[in-house]
């Protein structure tokens, strides 16, 4: 992995077609020359900042944070004057704010996120219960994407500026701007309300008691559909991210040189061009992770997937508002955790990243 | 920005996705003379099926939908100049002051941007949305709020690179003044970058307001597409019937045909502007 090949100079093609661009923002999220522990320092910073953040907006909004329970038009109004004082009291909200940040702080080490107002539930309980769900999508999405994105960027990019790469280019960039709930609700309504293909919703069958086989063939029944709404989404930006590597790969002197041994056309394009091209596709996967997060929260809508984002939602409908901090915190701190290790794991992959 | 009807006359792709937005405009300001019926007026029974009098059929509460699809755009055009406005003043100010400044400034305000553009913008907006309670304003701001580092972080390098070139130096030579050098420079020569990143956002903010009405997140009052795509699923389930051929389909299209017209200028303004792009 160690030829440092120079940027090919491009394959000709028609230079003025619009649809031939690289695409415009090639992820840079990994600045060169930045040392570990400033990557580190960094991810603290925005760890502290979210945790401010989820501390800091409920009260810094009008009223306190507990006004839109206890407010009138609310469903828990509270009229009265006692009961809104031991209200606050139990919220601590008349201590002042470093002590109440503090509590909340040592709080968080702990593993506590409150109590569900909704449920009454410690919202640690019930989010643990959602986390799989939503990892097990998101997880089965990427693979999705993989199995769709990389060889069809491979396929792309080898055979530049031709048909092939023209179609999948075209219909990729066009899958782009399709928004993942239009799509998604789309293929609701037609594959599973009209053709019944999908169970309607849910993460499993209701009341069931598979054991074993029958289980999995039930959640991955209610997978399918979603997972590859999900996959789809994702695959665009893989795809877009491998052609283009794939493209500065072609004319390398190692591809001449394979060429010139009598190698196999397909063995130097995924085992020669295609494994060098990889490198860049695994520095999206955390932007990628940041995006799906994104996506799983419609999806999850949609689908009635029991997951983080559906819990989230849940709550803010409900006006459960620790348990939607709740779930905005372990969504948020998830996908900076994963943006950092894949900065790191990035820089033991590509030595040229440290500077 | 200069010779736009040259510009356009090479490109295909930016003569469509003028005239799809230009369509759109074109909706959104004719709207009370296009639309049949006002949004929200009742006209008819609820979920009645497509007919002369109701091109679309009707809504639960009896409103005409093809009205409602028309008056929509007016949402969607409001966000999508009011939010990326926003967008960028906000992003153009911080990445003129980094690439200017320099040192601390700079520093400080990457620092920032760094750390907004490491969170996911979705559970951000859920959450603000939640605790402002919704309205099309508050969406406005929220996407205004979360969206600007991208804009600062393109501002900031195109002024580094413009900061060394020579017309800039020499003005400053001639005795300059930052504010001169800023009106009479570097925005005629940001322009480009600006109109492309302009264009983007835009794309960027219809997604994001559709998207937070389909979560029941938007201005509940507001004729919205999203969140008539959200009211066709919600209802959709229960009615099993082709109700979404004439409800769901139409609004999710429109939406695309949106955020298409935009994306397709912005494609075909990146090469032009974008000089790396070009050489190739």
């Amino acid at each position: 992995m160690s030829q440092l090949v120079e940027p090919a100079p491009a394959a000709t093609g028609p230079a003025s077609d619009v649809l031939l661009a690289e695409p415009a923002d090639a992820p840079t999220l990994f600045r060169k020359g930045r040392r570990w522990w400033a990557t580190i320092a960094g991810y603290v910073a925005t760890v502290f900042a979210l945790v401010t953040f989820n501390f800091g907006i409920p009260r810094l909004m009008p009223g306190d944070p507990i006004e839109a329970l206890t407010a009138f038009g609310s469903p828990t109004y509270v009229l009265d004057d006692t009961t809104r004082a031991s209200l606050n009291e139990y919220y601590d909200l008349d201590a002042p704010l470093v002590r109440q940040y503090g509590d909340y702080l040592s709080g968080l080490l702990r593993g506590d996120l409150g109590v569900s107002i909704y449920n009454n539930r410690p919202v640690s309980t019930d989010l643990g219960g959602r986390v799989g769900w939503s990892l097990l999508l998101i997880g089965t999405g990427t693979v999705i994407s993989v199995l769709i994105g990389i060889p069809l960027g491979v396929q792309s990019g080898w055979r530049r500026g031709k048909r092939v790469d023209r179609g999948l280019l075209a219909f990729f960039l066009a899958y782009q701007n399709l928004p993942i709930f239009v799509l998604g609700s789309a293929a609701f309504v037609v594959l599973t309300v009209k053709l019944g293909l999908f169970p309607y919703g849910g993460g499993s069958h209701p009341f069931n008691d598979y054991t074993g086989l029958a289980k999995l063939l039930d959640v991955g029944r209610h997978l399918a559909l979603p997972a590859t709404m999900l996959g789809l989404d994702a695959a665009t930006y893989q795809y877009l991210v491998m052609r283009s590597s794939v493209v500065g790969e072609l004319g390398s002197d190692y591809l001449l040189g394979g060429r010139a041994k009598g190698l196999r056309e397909r063995r130097l394009k995924y085992a020669y061009a295609g494994r060098n091209a990889l490198l860049p596709v695994v520095s999206v996967i955390g932007l990628q992770f940041s995006l799906a997060v994104t996506s799983v929260v419609f999806i999850e809508q949609i689908f009635a997937y029991p997951g983080l984002g559906s819990y989230m939602l849940q709550s803010v409908a409900v006006r459960d508002y620790p348990a939607m901090q709740g779930a905005f915190l372990i969504l948020t701190l998830t996908v900076v955790t994963v943006n950092l290790v894949v900065d790191l794991l990035y820089r033991r992959l590509d030595p040229r990243t440290v500077a | 920005m200069r010779a736009p009807l040259s510009a356009v006359r090479g490109s295909p792709v930016l003569v469509v996705g003028l005239a799809m937005l230009a369509t759109l405009v074109a909706v959104a300001v004719l709207a009370p003379w296009i639309a049949p019926y006002g949004p929200k007026e009742i006209t008819g029974d609820s979920f009645e099926s497509p007919s002369a009098a109701h091109l679309l059929g009707t809504n639960e509460a009896g409103a005409d939908l093809f009205s409602r699809l028309i008056w929509g755009s007016r949402t969607t055009l409001v966000v999508a100049v009011a939010a990326s406005a926003l967008v960028l003043s906000a992003g153009i100010a911080v990445g003129l002051t980094a690439g200017l400044r320099g040192g601390l400034a700079d520093t400080a305000l990457m620092r920032l941007v760094d750390v907004l553009l490491g969170l996911p913008v979705l559970p951000l907006l859920i959450f603000v949305g939640a605790l402002a309670g919704p309205s099309l304003s508050t969406s406005i701001l929220m996407i205004g709020a979360f969206l600007w580092p991208q804009t600062a972080r393109v501002v900031r390098s195109q002024t580094l690179t413009l900061r060394q070139r020579g017309f800039v130096a020499s003005a400053r030579g001639f005795g300059g003044g930052a504010t001169y050098v800023i009106r009479r420079h570097l925005v005629p020569a940001l322009g480009p970058v600006i109109a492309a990143n302009l264009v983007f956002v835009a794309g960027l903010a219809v997604g994001i307001e559709a998207g937070l009405s389909f979560l029941g997140l938007g201005d509940p009052s507001a004729v919205s597409w999203g969140a008539e795509l959200q009211r066709a699923l919600a209802t959709g389930q229960s009615q099993l019937g082709s109700l979404w051929l004439w409800w769901l389909l139409p609004f999710g299209l429109a939406l695309t045909f949106a955020i298409f017209g935009l994306s397709l200028v912005g494609v075909a303004l990146e090469p032009r502007f974008n000089p790396r792009q070009g050489r190739r």
